[in-house]
């Protein structure tokens, strides 16, 4: 039987004139785990809402349609006993956790229930060892790590011993390892205690062979159901980008097989059997004026070595950091003997685990921090380097988005000469130059925050983790945006734990560990030889084709094996 | 930085009690420090509370308090002296003031000032001795008993508050980057920039309310009548510490009512032992005070006695 | 009940001013010496008078959490700022916050500042005075649209300023009553003299705060404060949908 059922469902925000839901007609079996994909603004989150019992209890607007639990109307169940069977995590683990310790956070829920001391006891006990947890039992909320926070919010759910659970993008506020260790989380919840899953994800990656089944949404409307494998089959000749990239491979090229893999394991399995590798025309193929074109480096160091002593003499770095030492008044070293140069026309990604100095290098950068020791140079005038920082919300204050942009141009007394016009039309803004920055969407108020930074014509750009959050369709707008800006002559460096960002936009990658450099080259030397920062179709390629990153990459070169001869079957 | 004077967990005996057991002793203190008036008994609570502050390892912390109230103290020592004309040991003579009348400055008043600023001290650090042993969460969850409502909103402020300081620190550096300068301009001009990340710092976390509001709302909260998790667990070593603070208290009153813990200052300094009594209480009212500090030092030293308290 | 509630917060004030004028006679009874506990008792009973007038106000789950955002923006914005030193937005942070919500979210707000930054900063026995004083402070702001209905930027610009100087004196009565013997006007007036100077630095940029930033403060929380209200409405199905049976509501 089917433990959510939607009848005709439409659903207006308050004052917005066109539905963030229309004619949802859904059917969730119990125990299935559901992953629901869309862009920003496909109405995904409202439906993880609607089900949650927030929309429209919480949010008030139109409502039409009925949704079933159980076979009941959830609009005439008991907002407690609703609370009881649906629980739902959200995106950022800071807005959801009130009280100050992780015990009482757990607690919190059962409180607001109702239950008994003896009770409540009990079940904080039992969630507190099935997340191991016990450790952070007692300290304070604030003071514990992104995944761990979330991973509190997780556990304060759970307590309530719901039978659905609803994730709104629960991962896109953590780094890889953290993320990793939660959707397993889910993972488990769902095979071992058979609990319904609902999930919304951004990064398909991770989560799209745990999916039983995929809802595929835009506009606010339900486009297309099925299990991982036909979703990808249907998605991939109609240029749906929502798909992860190693069954993106298999899809687009060719629709002949019978067997599209979800994770790079069976893609491994797949990929010798059917598709052929092609030899580069060129073996050394290293073209220093063209970046983007993949190149192949398993060959020598010594090469890569002469590569970068030439790209220093020919292209003057925006900044050079030499030997630079900084250390927290806490006494950690976050930066240890750092040496880096940024050169006009570059886009270097800064990878590393979290604490390993990548926001301190690139405040360092900013000038934000004063090194203790070692030389930053920077090259050019005040407002020489834009800074963007992970929240654009720190951005906007103004009135209007065109009032931003003035307000960063006068504070540098500089006169608008065109430049504000020029940016806004080149960010897609110009439609919304006198809305609100407040009113627009979480994409759209980054590009306002990048835009606000950018009218001083910098010559370098530093962005900290620019990606989290953002679905497919909003990281190549973003992409698309730092090729501009390189292309205009200015140096970007942006700090990101996006693996798949980085492999596609740019052009050189550093690693960075414990406050040093650890890998410094270009992008497929550095993420070519890395196990664990490495893009999906990398990890698939290993070992068959070597220097292959990305989707494009491999698409040129790996040919399909004619339909006629495969004989794997699923 | 803004987190120096935060509860840290040391695993200390002393934070080990019950918020309830605490908060009395403290409580006690406190009330003590403002009835009493006789020097000796002032001096003697400092003494109990300075000791009890080493043993949490405060010493530290407490010099702090003690260079912050260093400024009151001469504030308040230099006022009674110059408003006070009830003292008759006259040791100097000033000007005539039109406000405040002839300047003389008296033996007696110099006495009151002092003990005054002793009691200032007493108080304050019975409030540091409160930072270093009270995990503000105890003190919400006792809260939380009698007004969950105002109890959550505290609580979610404390959590807020560290990550506001955070987003504070970086819409400041954005702010920087955007080529506002902090430190340049006068006093008018400085205004309002730093307004402006109050105002940034206003519109983002009104957005994030709601996000909270909604969090809350889909844990049940505000569906019915609410229950009350208890955490904190009651041991002798609670009954051992709240008894001696009540016996602490009523021999305090018993003191004031008769008179042994007073001090006459005015218009001549009276005695400072005018009776056996004075004494008697005095040690009793300490030793009873010191309870909390005897089991510390016993629960450090002797593994058995961890068991049984 | 609900006349009840109304009457509840003014009541609560009311009892405050009876105790402060009862407790010349009870003074008496107290050897003459106890004006300091005294004091301290009597806010200590006037704040969990005042938070129990919260406690039985009906409040939805976006004003608790907006309150304790506003209290927290407040407890925040005490952390002294490089190059500003003694010049803090809190009060005017407070006074807003209370003139948009009202006097109980007002107190609230405040008092909440208070404690909250003195987990940070240190608590003593300022604590409950400036729990006090702040939570006055918002509570009469939200008094202010009730009482002149056509307060505007002027007159709350010189309520900031009275504030700034009300909230100095309103913490020296605890250095007064609590280390002053005897209490008389010259004590009084010397004690307030020692504090006038950075009374009026408070004072004055208050009412530079409110000058610059009040109007569109005020702006920004009253826009914020009519999405505190659901509304909640049915919406009609498209004509394909509306031929069903029992879609619509």
């Amino acid at each position: 039987m089917a433990l959510f059922q939607s009848e005709n469902l439409i659903y207006y925000y308050p004052e917005r004139e066109s539905p963030a839901l229309k004619d949802i007609n859904l059917c969730i079996a119990e125990g299935e785990f559901l992953l629901v994909i869309g862009g920003s603004g496909s109405g995904k989150s409202t439906l993880a809402r609607v089900l949650a019992g927030l929309v429209p209890d919480f949010y008030g607007g139109r409502f039409g349609g009925r949704v079933y639990y159980a076979g009941q109307d959830i609009r005439e169940m008991d907002r407690r006993q609703l609370a009881r069977e649906v629980g739902i995590v959200f995106q950022d683990p800071e807005k959801q956790l009130v009280m100050t310790s992780a015990e009482a956070e757990i607690a919190f829920g059962l409180e607001n229930l109702g239950l008994p001391p003896a009770e409540m006891s009990r079940r904080v006990a039992e969630v507190l060892n099935f997340l191991d947890l016990t450790e952070v039992k007692q300290k304070f909320t604030a003071h514990l790590s992104g995944g761990q926070k979330q991973k509190l919010a997780l556990a304060a759910v759970l307590a309530m011993q719901p039978r659905v659970l609803v994730c709104d993008e629960p991962t896109s506020q953590l780094d890889p390892v953290a993320a990793e260790e939660f959707l397993n989380l889910v993972k488990r919840l769902n095979e071992e205690l058979g609990l319904t899953i609902i999930l919304i994800e951004q990064r398909l990656e991770r989560c799209f062979h745990l999916a039983d089944r995929v809802v595929y949404m835009d506009g606010g409307q339900i486009i297309y159901e099925g299990t991982p494998a036909q979703f990808a089959r249907w998605a991939a000749p109609r240029e749906i980008p929502f798909i992860p990239p190693v069954t993106r491979l298999f899809a687009s090229s060719g629709n002949g097989f019978s067997a599209i893999p979800v994770t790079v394991k069976e893609g491994r399995r797949l990929l010798r059997s059917n598709f052929n590798c092609r030899e580069l025309p060129d073996p050394t193929p290293i073209r220093h004026d063209n970046p983007g074109v993949p190149v192949l480096l398993s060959s020598s160091r010594a090469a890569s070595g002469k590569q970068r002593a030439v790209k220093g003499s020919t292209r003057e770095p925006v900044l050079s950091l030499s030997k630079v030492w900084f250390a927290y008044p806490d006494g950690k070293e976050a930066l240890q003997d750092v040496s880096v140069q940024v050169a006009a026309g570059e886009r270097v990604a800064v990878l590393g685990a979290n604490g390993a100095g990548k926001s301190t290098l690139l405040k360092t950068m900013a000038g934000l921090l004063k090194p203790g020791r070692g030389r930053v140079l920077v090259q050019g005038r005040d407002g020489g380097i834009a800074y963007l920082s992970q929240n654009p919300n720190d951005y906007l204050f103004q009135d209007t988005v065109e009032e931003e942009l003035l307000f960063t141009l006068n504070n540098f007394g500089l006169a608008d000469d065109g430049v504000v016009d020029e940016l806004l039309a080149q960010l897609g803004l110009a439609s919304c130059r006198r809305v609100n920055p407040r009113d627009l969407s979480g994409g759209e108020r980054q590009r306002v925050a990048l835009a606000s930074i950018l009218v001083t014509r910098p010559r370098l750009l530093l962005l900290d983790e620019p990606t989290r959050g953002m679905d497919y369709r909003l990281k190549e707008e973003l992409g698309a945006i730092l090729t501009a800006q390189n292309q205009r002559g200015a140096g970007v460096l942006l700090v990101t734990h996006d693996v798949e960002f980085a492999a596609a936009y740019a052009t050189r990658v550093l690693i960075l560990a414990a406050g040093r450099v650890v890998a410094d080259g270009p992008k497929h030397q550095v993420l070519g030889q890395s196990l664990f920062y490495a893009t999906q179709i990398g990890k698939m390629c290993r070992g068959y084709v070597d220097g292959v990153l990305t989707l494009p990459e491999a698409l040129d070169r790996l040919t399909p094996v004619q339909p006629a001869r495969q004989a794997v079957s699923v | 930085m803004f987190e120096q004077f935060f509860y840290q967990e040391k695993g200390l005996f002393l934070q080990s009690l019950h918020p309830a057991a605490v908060l009395t002793y403290l409580g006690v203190l406190l009330v003590l420090a403002l009835i009493f008036t006789n020097p000796l008994y002032l001096l003697g609570l400092l003494l109990v509370v300075v000791l009890t502050i080493s043993a949490a390892r405060g010493l530290a912390t407490w010099e702090t308090y003690f260079r912050l109230s260093l400024g009151m103290m001469l504030l308040v020592i230099l006022i009674n002296p110059l408003v006070v004309h009830a003292g008759e040991t006259i040791i100097w003579r000033g000007p005539r003031l039109p406000v405040f009348g002839p300047l003389t400055v008296s033996l007696e008043a110099i006495a009151y000032g002092a003990a005054m600023s002793v009691r200032l001290l007493t108080i304050i650090s019975v409030f540091c001795l409160y930072n270093l042993i009270v995990h503000p969460d105890k003190v919400l969850s006792l809260l939380a008993r009698l007004a969950s409502r105002s109890a959550l909103v505290l609580s979610l402020a404390t959590r807020m508050f560290p990550a506001m300081m955070r987003q504070l620190e970086n819409i400041r550096e954005v702010q920087v980057m955007r080529g506002v300068n902090f430190n340049a301009g006068s006093l008018k001009e400085r205004l309002p920039k730093y307004a402006g990340l109050i105002n940034i710092l206003l519109l983002s976390s009104l957005e994030d309310s709601l996000e909270i509001a909604e969090a809350m709302q889909a844990r049940a909260f505000g569906s019915g009548r609410r229950t009350c998790y208890q955490r904190d667990a009651w041991r002798p070593r609670d009954s051992l510490c709240l008894g001696g603070s009540l016996l602490a208290l009523a021999l305090a009153v018993y003191g004031q009512v008769k008179g042994f813990s007073t001090f006459a200052f005015y218009p001549q300094l009276g005695y400072l032992i005018n009776s056996p009594g004075t004494i008697i209480i005095l040690i009793i009212t300490l030793l009873a005070l010191s309870i909390p500090v005897v089991l510390s030092w016993g629960w450090q030293h002797w593994p058995y006695f961890k068991a049984r308290i | 009940m609900l006349a009840c509630r109304k009457i509840l917060f003014p009541l609560a004030l009311m009892l405050i001013l009876g105790l402060l004028l009862a407790s010349i006679k009870i003074n008496a009874l107290l050897w003459g010496q106890g004006w300091g506990l005294l004091a301290s008792v009597i806010i200590i009973i006037a704040l969990a008078l005042l938070y129990w007038g919260f406690e039985q106000g009906r409040v939805s789950t976006r004003e608790v959490a907006v309150i304790a955002m506003l209290g927290t923006i407040a407890a925040v914005s005490r952390v002294p700022f490089a190059g500003l030193p003694n010049i803090q937005p809190a009060t005017f942070m407070v006074i807003i916050a209370g003139f948009v919500f009202g006097p109980r979210a007002g107190f609230m707000v405040g008092s909440t500042a208070a404690l909250v930054s003195n987990f940070f900063l240190g608590q003593g026995p300022w604590t409950p005075w400036q729990m006090f004083a702040w939570g006055l402070a918002g509570t009469t702001a939200g008094m202010m649209p009730f009482i002149f209905p056509r307060t505007g930027a002027r007159v709350m610009t010189a309520f900031c300023f009275l504030w700034g100087y009300l909230f100095g004196w309103i913490m020296n009565l605890w250095t007064w009553t609590g280390f002053i013997y005897p209490l008389n006007w010259q004590s009084f007036m010397a004690t307030y003299a020692a504090s006038f100077g950075l009374d009026t630095l408070h004072a004055l940029s208050n009412a530079a705060f409110y000058l610059i930033f009040g109007p569109s403060f005020v702006k920004i929380l009253q826009r914020y404060r009519r999405k505190l209200a659901v509304t909640l409405l049915p919406a009609e199905i498209r004509e394909k949908a509306s031929s069903m049976t029992g879609m619509l509501f």
